[in-house]
C-alpha cells in the first residue's frame, strides 16, 4: 500500500505573494511526521533518506516568478532536511538553466559550503556526452542528475499541461535532459514512464513533494491567474506514481469545482501515470493508495 | 576502392571533403549564453487565447502556452508572441563539395557555404547529425552571422552557392529565406537539404527563393515514419509533388537502412509513385546507412542491397538512379540514358571530365536535366 500525505493550510500564500514561513514550516514538519510516522526531523529525514549523500532537490521553475517552485518552499526543505542531518553542502536545489532559476527569485550559489543553487548550465556542469538510451528515450542526462547526486527529490509545481494532462513529480524529470521537447507527443505517455524509469531517475529518487500551494488547474503551463486556485497544500510521497496520481485527482477536483470539462474529456488524461505503474514504478490505484489528508 | 583507400587517395591528391569555417558541435555542451539567442518573430503561426499559439510551419502544428517551445526546441512562445531563436546562429559553417549535399545534377564540381544552425522537428532515430539536430541552441556553440554575412563568407570562398544543411533547415526558415533573398542579390543560387516535413504554405514561400532542393525521402510507408522518424510521410510526399512542379531543381535521397525500408517491392512502389508523379528524371539516390544516434544495433547497409535497389529502380523507368556514401561505386557516375556512356565521373567529390554541353550529352545529344551552369 502506497501511502500519500496531503497536508493543507489556509491563507499560507495569495497568488505571486509572500508565503507564510510559520504555516509553510508547519506544513512539512507534519507532512513528513504523517510521512515516516516520525514527529521529529532527526529520525522521520533519516528513514527517507541516506543523510551523509550528495542529494538534489528537483525544483520547476519554467513559469518564471508566478508560477514556479518558490524559493521558499526549497529552502525550508532543504532545512528539514538540515535538521533531520544533512550538512548544507550535500544540498543541491537545482533547474535546467541559471535563467530560469534566477527569474524565478533563486540566488545561485555554486561555492563549496552552504547549500548549492545552480542550474545545468552552469560552467563545467552541462549535459553528459554519452546518450542514455532507455525504452523510447534518448537523452543526455543533466550531469547534476547523472554524476553529482546519489539521491534526489522532485520538488515540483502540480500544473495542468496542455500536453501532457498534469505535470507534477513524475514529469518534473523532464527538466534533466537535454531534449524534452521530443517528449510530448501522445501526452508526453509513455515518455514520462520510460523517462523516469532509467537508473539515473529510478534508482536516486526517494521522495516527491508537489507544491500545490497555488495551483495551475487550467490552460497549464503557463501562468493563468484566472485558473489558479490557492490551494494551499503539499503533496507528500515516496511513491512517485501514487503521488502524480493524486495531484492529478486535486487538479480534477479542481476543475469540477470551477465547472471545467475534465482532463480524459478534452483528450489529455494523464495517461503516463498508468503506463508508470505497468512500469513497477509505483501505484496508480486508488484502492493501493493511502491517503492521509490533514488540514493545519 | 575501398573508403580508407580512398580517404587516403583523397589526401595526397589534396582533396577534402569539406573545409571547416565552424565545426559544428565542436564545443558541445559547454553552453552558449542563452541570452545570445536571437529573438525575432517567428513566421507561419497564429495567435490564440490566452497567449496561446499554433505554429503553422510543419505539419505538427504545435499548440503552445506561454514560454513554451515547439518539438524542434528553436521556436517559442514568449508572452503570446512567437520567436525563433536561432536567426543568424549558425552552429555548422563549412565550404563542401556540392556533391556532399549530394546533388549531382547542380553545378557540379563547385562548392556550397554549408549552413545549419540546431534544431529539427522530426527525430530520426538514425541521424548523422544529432549532436546538433536534436539539442536546443543553447546548448551547443554557434557564431552571430547574419544574412549578409552568410553571402559574403559564400564570396569569399568563392561558392556559387548556399546550402541550408546538416540539420533540418525548415527550423530556420526565417534565415534561410532572408538569406536566400540576399544571396540572390549577389547571383549566388540557394539549395535546401530537407527532409521536407512542411506545410504547403512556406514551402511554397520558399520555393519562390531557391534554387535547389534535395529531400530526403527516409521511407515509403507511414508505419516507418512513425517509428523511426516521429513524423509524417504524407507531407513529405506532397513537398515532393510540389518542388517538381517548381522551377527549382530537385534530387532525391533515400537512405538505406537494413530490415527497416530496404525491401524491393517497397522500393518498387516508391519508383513507381515517383516516375507517376514526378516523371524518370529526378535523380533518386540510394545512401549507404551507417549505425549512428538511436539505432547502433544494425549494421551498415550492404553494397549488394544498394544494387540490387538501384537496379529495380532503372528497370522501373528512373533515368538518374545513384549509389551514395560508398566511394568510388560505379553507380556514383551520371550515365547517358541514351547512349550508355559515362557522362559525370565521380571518385566520391572527385569529379572528372563533364561530358555534357549545353544541357546535353556529348556523345549522343541526349538532354540531361539538371542545372550545370
Amino acid at each position: 500500500m502506497s501511502k500519500v500525505i496531503i497536508v493543507r493550510t489556509k491563507n499560507i500564500s495569495k497568488s505571486n505573494k509572500e508565503i507564510n514561513s510559520e504555516k509553510l514550516n508547519n506544513l512539512y514538519k507534519r507532512g513528513f511526521h504523517l510521512l515516516t510516522g516520525f514527529k521529529d526531523s532527526k529520525n522521520s529525514i533519516k528513514t527517507l533518506l541516506s543523510t551523509d549523500k550528495k542529494t538534489g532537490i528537483k525544483i520547476n521553475t519554467i513559469g518564471g516568478r508566478s508560477l514556479s517552485t518558490r524559493p521558499k518552499v526549497s529552502l525550508f526543505l532543504a532545512d528539514h532536511l538540515i535538521k533531520g542531518g544533512f550538512q548544507e553542502k550535500d544540498i543541491l536545489i537545482w533547474d535546467r538553466t541559471n535563467r530560469e532559476l534566477r527569474s524565478a527569485g533563486y540566488r545561485l550559489n555554486m561555492n563549496q559550503g552552504g547549500i548549492k543553487i545552480f542550474g545545468t548550465d552552469s560552467n563545467t556542469i552541462g549535459y553528459d556526452k554519452d546518450l542514455t538510451v532507455h525504452r523510447s528515450i534518448g537523452s543526455r542526462f543533466s550531469s547534476i542528475q547523472s554524476d553529482i547526486i546519489s539521491q534526489s527529490i522532485s520538488l515540483a509545481i502540480l500544473k495542468d499541461h496542455g500536453l501532457a494532462g498534469i505535470t507534477a513529480g513524475m514529469k518534473n524529470y523532464f527538466g534533466s535532459i537535454h531534449n524534452p521537447n521530443k517528449y510530448h507527443d501522445y501526452n508526453c505517455n509513455p515518455f514520462v514512464a520510460d523517462l523516469f524509469d532509467t537508473a539515473a531517475i529510478r534508482g536516486k529518487h526517494k521522495l516527491t513533494v508537489i507544491d500545490a500551494l497555488t495551483v495551475q488547474f487550467h490552460k497549464g503551463p503557463a501562468y493563468h491567474s484566472l485558473w489558479t486556485e490557492n490551494y494551499g497544500g503539499l503533496i507528500m510521497s515516496t511513491d512517485p506514481v501514487a503521488a502524480d496520481y493524486i495531484g492529478w485527482q486535486v487538479i480534477e477536483e479542481l476543475r469540477k469545482k470551477h465547472g471545467l470539462p475534465s482532463l480524459k474529456e478534452e483528450n489529455r488524461e494523464p495517461l503516463y501515470i498508468k503506463t508508470a505503474e505497468e512500469l513497477g514504478l509505483g501505484s496508480a490505484d486508488p484502492a493501493n493508495i493511502s491517503i492521509i489528508k490533514e488540514e493545519i | 576502392m575501398k573508403r580508407r583507400n580512398f580517404l587516403k587517395f583523397s589526401a595526397a591528391a589534396g582533396i577534402t571533403p569539406k573545409r571547416c569555417l565552424l565545426p559544428f558541435a565542436s564545443d558541445l555542451f559547454s553552453f552558449s549564453n542563452e541570452s545570445n539567442l536571437s529573438k525575432v518573430e517567428a513566421r507561419y503561426y497564429k495567435k490564440l487565447p490566452d497567449r496561446e499559439i499554433e505554429c503553422q510551419l510543419c505539419p505538427r502544428f504545435c499548440k503552445l502556452g506561454d514560454k513554451e517551445r515547439g518539438y524542434c526546441g528553436v521556436r517559442e512562445n514568449m508572452g503570446g508572441t512567437y520567436y525563433t531563436l536561432v536567426y543568424g546562429k549558425a552552429c555548422a559553417v563549412h565550404v563542401d563539395p556540392i556533391e556532399k549535399k549530394p546533388l549531382f545534377h547542380f553545378l557540379p564540381k563547385t562548392t556550397a557555404l554549408s549552413i545549419a544552425t540546431a534544431g529539427c522537428n522530426v527525430n530520426c532515430k538514425f541521424c548523422q547529425n544529432w549532436e546538433i539536430s536534436q539539442v536546443r541552441p543553447e546548448q551547443i556553440t554557434h557564431i552571430d552571422l547574419p544574412p549578409e554575412s552568410v553571402v559574403k563568407t559564400a564570396q569569399k570562398n568563392n561558392c556559387p552557392s548556399i546550402a541550408y544543411t546538416y540539420s533540418e533547415p525548415v527550423i530556420f526558415f526565417e534565415y534561410m529565406y532572408d538569406t536566400s533573398l540576399e544571396a540572390r542579390k549577389k547571383g549566388i543560387k540557394n539549395v535546401v537539404i530537407t527532409g521536407a516535413h512542411v506545410n504547403p504554405e512556406p514551402f511554397k514561400d520558399l520555393l519562390e527563393v531557391v534554387d535547389g532542393v534535395k529531400i530526403d525521402l527516409k521511407a515509403f510507408n507511414q508505419d516507418f515514419y512513425t517509428k523511426y522518424v516521429r513524423g509524417k510521410l504524407q507531407p513529405v510526399l506532397d513537398a515532393v509533388v510540389t518542388a517538381s512542379k517548381s522551377q527549382v531543381w530537385l534530387e532525391i535521397v533515400y537512405l538505406v537502412i537494413p530490415t527497416l525500408n530496404d525491401t524491393p517491392s517497397e522500393i518498387r512502389q516508391m519508383c513507381r509513385w515517383i516516375k507517376n508523379e514526378i516523371g524518370p528524371d529526378v535523380p533518386l539516390h540510394f545512401s549507404r546507412f551507417y549505425p549512428n544516434y538511436l539505432m547502433k544495433n544494425l549494421p551498415p547497409t550492404p553494397i549488394s542491397t544498394l544494387e540490387i535497389l538501384r537496379n529495380t529502380a532503372l528497370e522501373e523507368g528512373l533515368n538518374y538512379v545513384y549509389i551514395g556514401n560508398i566511394p568510388a561505386h560505379e553507380a556514383e557516375n551520371t550515365y547517358c540514358p541514351h547512349c550508355g556512356k559515362i557522362i559525370v565521373n565521380r571518385t566520391g567529390y572527385l569529379i572528372g571530365k563533364i561530358n555534357i554541353e549545353n544541357g546535353r550529352c556529348v556523345f549522343c545529344g541526349q538532354e540531361i536535366p539538371g542545372f550545370w551552369s
